[in-house]
């Protein structure tokens, strides 16, 4: 049965797998079980995928409600060439350790640039 | 005097009842039976016996109702039956199923009922059985749940199915969840769910009617499932009380269940016409001793064949555990009902709820694919879409029969379909691999397909409109232009014919509600109550004007843009209109066309007077006002839209002007580059000048001075407009037109030629003096122009000019 041909309905994408994408950055991957008309999610055997770099990790997160509106997007995944991918996956452990490093120097270059416009700022009033 | 809802009366005295009363009144209406003399059922033998305090009367209100039903079933009456080879019942129900009569056409309002028993009759009594089984709050007390599931068997029955088969509670909670959904609450899983009563249950006293609703909050909201005035579990009104089936099940007496909302499902007359239920190969059915307007009754041993046939995977359910269910010898409902209903569930959607513990042992290991099984099933690609697996026929006994019927027809539609769509292109090999995953996945089709209508339904609901044009422009013109795509490439290619399935948005005819504010009763005056639709002026805002020697400078010229904006605003909405009168010229009727044409001509009108600026005096005022609109990205874009309608007057007027004020557009536009989308529309304009226009065009484009006399030193117009690509390309396209009009028409007015060929004179010369660096990239060249400057330039000058233009194309 094809359903609703031309629109973006999410029936036809019942029962496979997908890649989520939260508004709060995470991905999860797993099987779309259930839907509604709010575009609320049912994952089944879901996985939380971290990308770090070229590495990536898998929590494995059991079963998701996701509330439509904290999707930004989602996609079918190809069982076929899902395996086809040039990340590495490694273990939970090393990739939260790798997203924590990576915070970390996110938050210190953020740091930098706030205090060197911070001079800035200090040194134009000086001169003004 | 009959009460209008007789089983309410019923339920308010059912305490008192006796048991055989109400088996009596269940019967009755249930079965449709006018007056039913209980005393010889047997079963009556083993009940406890419950004062009578009802009106007899109000039965035979219920009788008259169900007068199709099955009176004495050998199920409710008769000992339970031996279970007989499973194969052999499916091949039984293979013919039932080519012998069920294509039903009512399908009602998409009653698509949620999608779940088509194959049995027909037969399991509509076994429906209506099951639904006296379920006690809703059962399914959702915990305490109950827990105790359910560890409860040992039932006791009455010997060999009695094991009663973790009837631990689906978590399976019925969420059978009870889709069920919600639907809105003609017919046909609820719940209400034919498994009985969770319990020999020990404490509630069995209790008055069900006072029963609380769900746990489960519902809100009434679109979005969630309806909410039901009456706990989930209450049986349709024509079913009659879970309390008989209890009985069977557990000889305490039990409660009649709370009734059934007035909105329930079609009244009787629209199910399947027990005659055509007659039709049931199965030669134990007829001769039944009772009116032929009654369905014939299975006996529990046909039924639990019937049943058991319809187990088309033996993974869901093995051969064992199936062997269990006859055991139920007692409650042969239960025993029919139970495989089925599994079996049906587990197809649908196959939970991993430890109730049923018992089931899943068997079929994760033993999972053939279906398809193998039973014969007439689709092929694998259709396993995707269908929710409803077609591999094997799901359990409908708990359905209404009117969504049994509409589920089947669907399916053998979507079957049909499908087997004629098998292998049909692309669809095959991804479709099979997918459909191989699919049918390996154990929790596949945990959204029904009723479900799944369900939301689609709702997404249909929001595209309705009463203008789809308006409200959907984009995705309207977007497939107009796809199916012109198709439709001119079926005329080139004549090939094959690509069934583009398009969505069909429901129209919803335009309805005018005039809004009457609410007035309230007893008020002095008119209390006027704001709301969307009569909304109130909240706050009083006066504009007042400044002088002019307030501002400054600056606020003026940003005042002026922000003048030109509204301006380009307005035309563009006119724009619009414009462009939409073909298609409203081809909706109209013939008297209103005339109409429609002096509109679109006046707004063109408008159009042109707002790009002009208004006529102050007779003289167009200066090209000031089009200047400004030129320099906005959205004005240019916009004048290069409004071209085509304008007469050609204006058209070159606008063109004249633009010619003019070049150099100036160009340093404005050296930001936005929007000029060239100009180019195509003049262009085409510039093909119907007469040849004076298009002198005068020329002179204008170089400015070129009006006399042959001494020429400027510089000619930063000119500069300005060889080294932008639009310039350069404008007046390429200008002496094209000249060069056409002389080599078309060498007999033309020696005026005009004189002037031409003056200006052109000029013009190679201004050319000529142009440093090469300086020109920019025209985006097209015309052809004619190496014939047009051998006219007037010699030999050495001419491969200058081509040089210098790159009219040649083997310099490029």
């Amino acid at each position: 049965m094809n359903y609703m041909p031309g629109t973006a309905s999410l029936i036809e994408d019942i029962d496979k797998k997908h890649l989520v994408l939260l508004r709060d950055g995470r991905t999860l991957i797993g099987f779309l079980r259930s839907i509604d008309q709010f575009a609320n999610l049912v994952l089944h055997q879901t996985v939380e995928r971290i990308h770090v770099g070229k590495k990536y990790g898998d929590i494995p997160r059991g079963i998701f409600v996701v509330r439509g509106e904290n999707v930004v997007l989602l996609g079918e995944i190809d069982l076929e060439k899902e395996s086809d991918t040039p990340l590495q996956q490694v273990s939970i452990e090393e990739i939260l350790e790798e997203q924590r490093v990576e915070q970390q120097t996110r938050l210190e270059a953020e740091k930098l640039k706030v205090q060197a416009l911070k001079d800035r700022d200090d040194e134009a009033t000086a001169f003004s | 005097m009959l009460p209008l809802n007789p089983i309410v009366v019923i339920l308010h005295k059912e305490p008192q009842e006796t048991k055989a009363r109400r088996y009596q009144r269940i019967l009755e209406e249930h079965l449709g039976l006018q007056s039913l003399v209980f005393e010889d059922i047997s079963y009556e033998s083993s009940l406890e016996d419950c004062p009578l305090d009802e009106d007899e009367d109000a039965f035979q209100g219920l009788g008259e109702e169900d007068e199709e039903i099955d009176q004495f079933n050998d199920d409710t009456f008769g000992s339970g039956a031996v279970d007989d080879d499973w194969q052999e019942a499916h091949e039984r129900l293979a013919e039932l199923e080519e012998k069920l009569p294509a039903a009512v056409n399908e009602q998409t309002g009653n698509g949620e009922r999608d779940e088509m028993d194959l049995l027909g009759d037969h399991e509509e009594n076994l429906a209506e059985r099951l639904s006296k089984m379920v006690i809703e709050n059962e399914l959702e007390d915990p305490a109950i749940m827990t105790a359910v599931q560890t409860r040992p068997v039932l006791q009455p029955q010997p060999g009695s199915l094991n009663s973790s088969i009837w631990d689906g509670s978590e399976v019925l909670r969420r059978i009870r969840g889709p069920l919600l959904a639907q809105e003609m609450p017919a046909v609820s899983v719940l209400e034919y769910a498994l009985p969770q009563r319990t020999p020990q249950a404490p509630e069995d006293d209790r008055d069900l009617s006072e029963r609380a609703l769900p746990r489960r909050s519902t809100s009434p909201v679109i979005g969630s499932p309806p909410v039901r005035a009456v706990p989930i579990g209450t049986p349709p009104k024509q079913m009659a009380v879970p309390s008989f089936n209890q009985q069977i099940l557990c000889p305490k007496p039990v409660h009649v269940r709370p009734p059934m909302p007035p909105r329930y499902p079609a009244p009787y007359g629209e199910r399947m016409s027990p005659n055509q239920l007659c039709s049931v190969p199965n030669s134990s059915l007829l001769g039944h001793p009772f009116p032929p307007s009654v369905p014939p009754v299975l006996s529990p041993l046909q039924r639990a064949q019937l049943l058991g046939g319809a187990q088309l995977q033996p993974g869901r359910m093995s051969p064992s555990q199936f062997a269990r269910v006859p055991g139920f010898v007692g409650s042969p409902l239960a025993a029919a009902m139970n495989p089925k209903l599994l079996q049906g569930r587990v197809g649908q959607m196959l939970p991993p709820a430890p109730g049923f513990r018992a089931f899943f042992s068997a079929p994760p290991p033993a999972t053939p694919p279906p398809p193998q099984q039973h014969p007439p099933g689709p092929g694998p690609h259709l396993q995707n879409l269908r929710s409803q697996a077609p591999m094997f026929r799901p359990d409908t006994t708990h359905l209404h029969p009117q969504h049994r019927r509409l589920l089947h027809q669907r399916q053998q539609q979507n079957r049909n379909q499908h087997r004629n769509l098998n292998g049909a292109g692309d669809r095959g090999s991804h479709r099979s691999s997918h459909h191989d995953h699919l049918r390996k996945d154990p929790y596949a089709n945990l959204m029904l397909q009723r479900e799944k209508d369900w939301v689609s339904k709702i997404q249909m609901m929001q595209l309705q409109s009463t203008d789809p044009y308006l409200d959907d422009f984009y995705y309207q013109n977007y497939f107009e232009k796809l199916e012109k795509l198709s439709a001119a490439e079926e005329v080139q290619g004549d090939g094959p014919k690509k069934e583009r399935t398009k969505l069909i948005t429901p129209q919803v005819a335009k309805l005018e509600h005039t809004y009457k504010p609410v007035q309230f009763e007893g008020s002095l005056g008119k209390l006027t109550v704001s709301s969307v639709n009569n909304p109130r002026k909240m706050i009083d805002a006066v504009v007042t004007s400044r002088s002019e020697d307030d501002e400054t400078k600056e606020k003026q010229v940003r005042d002026k843009r922000r003048k030109t904006l509204v301006i380009i605003e307005k035309t563009y909405s006119l724009l619009l209109d414009v462009e939409d009168y073909e298609r409203r010229y081809l909706l109209s009727l013939e008297e209103e066309r005339p109409a429609l044409m002096e509109e679109r001509k006046h707004k063109i009108c408008s159009m042109y007077d707002n790009l002009r600026g208004k006529l102050p005096g007779q003289e167009r005022p200066s090209d000031d006002h089009f200047v400004q609109i030129m320099c906005i990205r959205k004005g240019k874009r916009m004048v290069a839209r409004i071209l085509p309608f304008l007469s050609t007057e204006q058209a070159a007027d606008i063109l004249m002007t633009t010619a003019r004020s070049l150099p100036f557009l160009i340093k404005k536009d050296a930001q936005d580059e929007v000029l060239p989308c100009l180019l195509s529309p003049f262009s085409l304009l510039v093909y119907h000048l007469p040849s004076v226009t298009v002198t005068s065009l020329l002179q204008q484009l170089m400015n070129l001075p009006q006399s042959a006399a001494a020429p400027a030193p510089s000619n930063p117009h000119l500069t300005a407009v060889l080294q932008n690509k639009f310039g350069l390309s404008l007046l390429l396209v200008v002496l094209s037109r000249g060069e056409d009009l002389q080599s078309s028409d060498p007999a033309a007015e020696s005026t005009q030629n004189n002037q031409w060929t003056e200006v052109m004179f000029t013009a190679t010369q201004e050319l000529l003096r142009i440093p090469q660096a300086a020109l920019a990239k025209p985006l097209s060249i015309p052809t004619n122009l190496v014939s047009l400057f051998s006219r007037y330039v010699d030999r050495q000058k001419l491969n200058l000019l081509e040089t210098k233009l790159q009219l040649v194309q083997g310099i490029r």
